[in-house]
């Protein structure tokens, strides 16, 4: 004689192999106890389970659990027994008296499925979502600075549009402006010469204050953004370690970014990684227009950049393997071996450019 | 002045035309799912269904004529997102039915407990439709399994749900959505592929492209064998 024991969300039933339920122990009707109990009964035994497997010991009768656990007898999942219970639950949860009928059985269901989907929910957000927002972040505030400090170099070009062309950088920019405001007190000497016979017109006080706001918040986005880059790369040690190392802070986040997370970027093949970010030209080709592109945001890797337009699509290929490699590392594993994939690849990129006629 | 009634009854169970549009009664009243409009007339407040948003309504709209949508049934719903589509359902089985929504998205799932935890007849549970064996413990046979998946496997994804979930002679509906499946062939060959596989299992009771509301997809019905 043999029993099956299966456990649902209203308790864990015993089932023979006539598929007679021989025994039953009711859970409480807590919806959160509820979830909490069918997780922790995927991985260990219940007090409810060990109850009633010792019952059915001392009857004799030997014991299979339908989902798997580490060392007890268990059968295949989707077994008939397992089937058995599961299509009849509601039958059943009735027949016991634990629950009056279908309307309240919907809702014990509903109930203890949400509290079970929350906690799921919890544990499937990782350290790399939160990485995600932030190198987003970095994204949106490049395009507000720019668009900031087009109306900044406007706007103070009216009083002195000499400064536009000789200050390119814009921080520099922003940072002067921010300084001195009006062109009489800049105290640098490449702006001299200029302010003196500048064709802008002359402004009051209180109009080049407003200037000198924009300006100072500008630099305050530049700080913000720097702050931000330092915080990826901290935490891209932590969770990626290889694959940051090999790839470069910004360029790992975009990749992690713009795959949706570390687990799928981990489950990509190297091919997939290679021309992330380059899907609408890949698209193109695939329809049959163009050519088949050779990198997508890799392109911003110094190997690639640093390489012949030539060799940049063998290049691709095997930085991207290499990535690839570091990213199933550091996500199934975690072992630190980046220097010597470094080294390896370094290595290997050489031969290709050495290699070229 | 005449006063013409506001909301018509459509032919189909639970489904309402209002000014051209369709409307389901809404469960919880007061309650807005996705910013939708509602219509009251005698009191009762009916949710305006955006066919721009929703394929079934979509579906609908360019004249499905086989909704086999009914008070009380049970529902499996392969990729149900944040319910916009399934708080229609929800409306149109009422409380005594039951929709089991699974998606892989816990975002999307985030804003799905919100609706449910307000509806009571809507499970969602979050796991991989490719793998029914998941969430087995937590479905039971269903009346109809509802499938808008954007996936390449979308068809064999369908196949499996039904034959571990689905009752005998029950229903399935799917959104197949062929740029998904095969970006580069045209989407009338995709469609005629997917329904020859689809024809091993069901039979096709109805069946319309969903364009303009949704480009490239192909909205089907279907009774399982």
């Amino acid at each position: 004689m043999r029993a099956y024991i299966v456990t649902t969300l209203v308790g864990v039933f015993a089932i023979d192999e006539n598929k007679k339920i021989v025994e039953f122990s009711a859970f409480s009707r807590n919806p959160k106890e509820v979830a909490e109990k069918l997780k922790r009964s995927e991985i260990e035994i219940l007090p409810e389970e060990k109850e009633i497997a010792g019952r059915l010991g001392r009857k004799k009768i030997f014991v299979i659990f339908s989902n798997r656990k580490e060392g007890v007898k268990h059968a295949e999942p989707g077994n008939e027994f397992e089937n058995y219970v599961r299509e009849n639950l509601r039958k059943l949860a009735i027949q016991k008296g634990l629950i009056k009928d279908d309307a309240e059985y919907n809702k014990f269901l509903t109930q203890a499925n949400l509290e079970l989907t929350k906690v799921k929910i919890k544990k499937a957000v990782g350290a790399d979502h939160l990485v995600i927002h932030a190198i987003n972040s970095i994204d949106e505030l490049d395009k507000s600075i720019n668009i900031l400090v087009e109306r900044l170099r406007e706007w103070y070009g009216l009083h002195f549009p000499e400064m536009d062309k000789i200050i390119s950088n814009h921080e520099k920019f922003a940072a002067l402006v921010g300084k001195f405001g009006t062109r009489e007190k800049m105290d640098e000497e490449e702006l001299k010469q200029f302010s003196e016979q500048s064709m802008g017109i002359d402004i009051e006080d209180e109009d080049v204050k407003v200037i000198q706001d924009i300006a100072n918040q500008i630099l305050q986005l530049y700080k913000l953004r720097e702050k931000i880059s330092t915080y990826i790369e901290k935490s891209l040690k932590k969770i990626a370690p290889n694959f940051s190392e090999l790839a470069g802070s910004q360029l790992a986040a975009k990749l992690i970014a713009k795959s949706g997370g570390l687990d799928r970027l981990a489950r990509m093949p190297s091919s997939t990684i290679q021309l992330l970010g380059a899907e609408k030209a890949l698209f193109r080709f695939l329809h049959g227009h163009g050519k088949s592109p050779r990198h997508g945001l890799i392109f911003s890797h110094p190997l690639i950049q640093n390489a012949p337009d030539s060799e940049r699509g063998k290049i691709a290929r095997t930085l991207a393997a290499k990535l690839s490699i570091a990213a199933k590392l550091d996500f199934y594993n975690g072992e630190y071996k980046a220097p010597q994939m470094k080294k390896e690849l370094e290595e290997r990129v050489k031969e290709i450019l050495s290699s070229k006629k | 002045m005449i006063n013409l009634p506001k909301v018509k009854e459509s032919k189909l169970e639970g489904i309402f035309i209002t000014d051209g549009k369709f409307a389901t009664k809404n469960l919880i009243l007061g309650e807005k799912v996705y910013g939708e409009q509602f219509v009251k007339e005698e009191n009762i407040e009916y949710r305006v269904w955006d066919f721009y948003r929703s394929k079934p309504a979509a579906a609908l709209k360019k004249g499905l004529k086989i909704f086999p949508l009914k008070l009380g049934m049970k529902i499996l719903y392969l990729g149900i997102a944040s319910g916009t589509t399934a708080s229609h359902f929800s409306d149109i089985i009422g409380s005594g039915g039951i929709i089991y929504g699974v998606d892989v998205a816990e975002r999307v799932l985030r804003d799905l407990v919100r609706v449910a935890e307000k509806r009571g007849n809507i499970v969602p549970i979050l796991a991989d439709a490719r793998k029914p064996e998941e969430y087995a413990s937590s479905v039971e046979k269903v009346d109809l399994v509802y499938e808008d998946v954007a996936s390449d496997d979308q068809i064999p994804i369908m196949i499996r749900n039904c034959e571990k979930f689905l009752k005998e002679g029950g229903y399935a509906m799917i959104a197949i959505k062929s740029q998904s499946i095969d970006v580069t062939k045209p989407p009338k060959e995709v469609y005629k592929q997917a329904l020859a596989e689809l024809e091993k299992h069901f039979e096709i009771l109805d069946k319309v492209e969903l364009d303009p509301y949704e480009k490239h997809h192909l909205f089907v019905v279907m009774k399982f064998k």
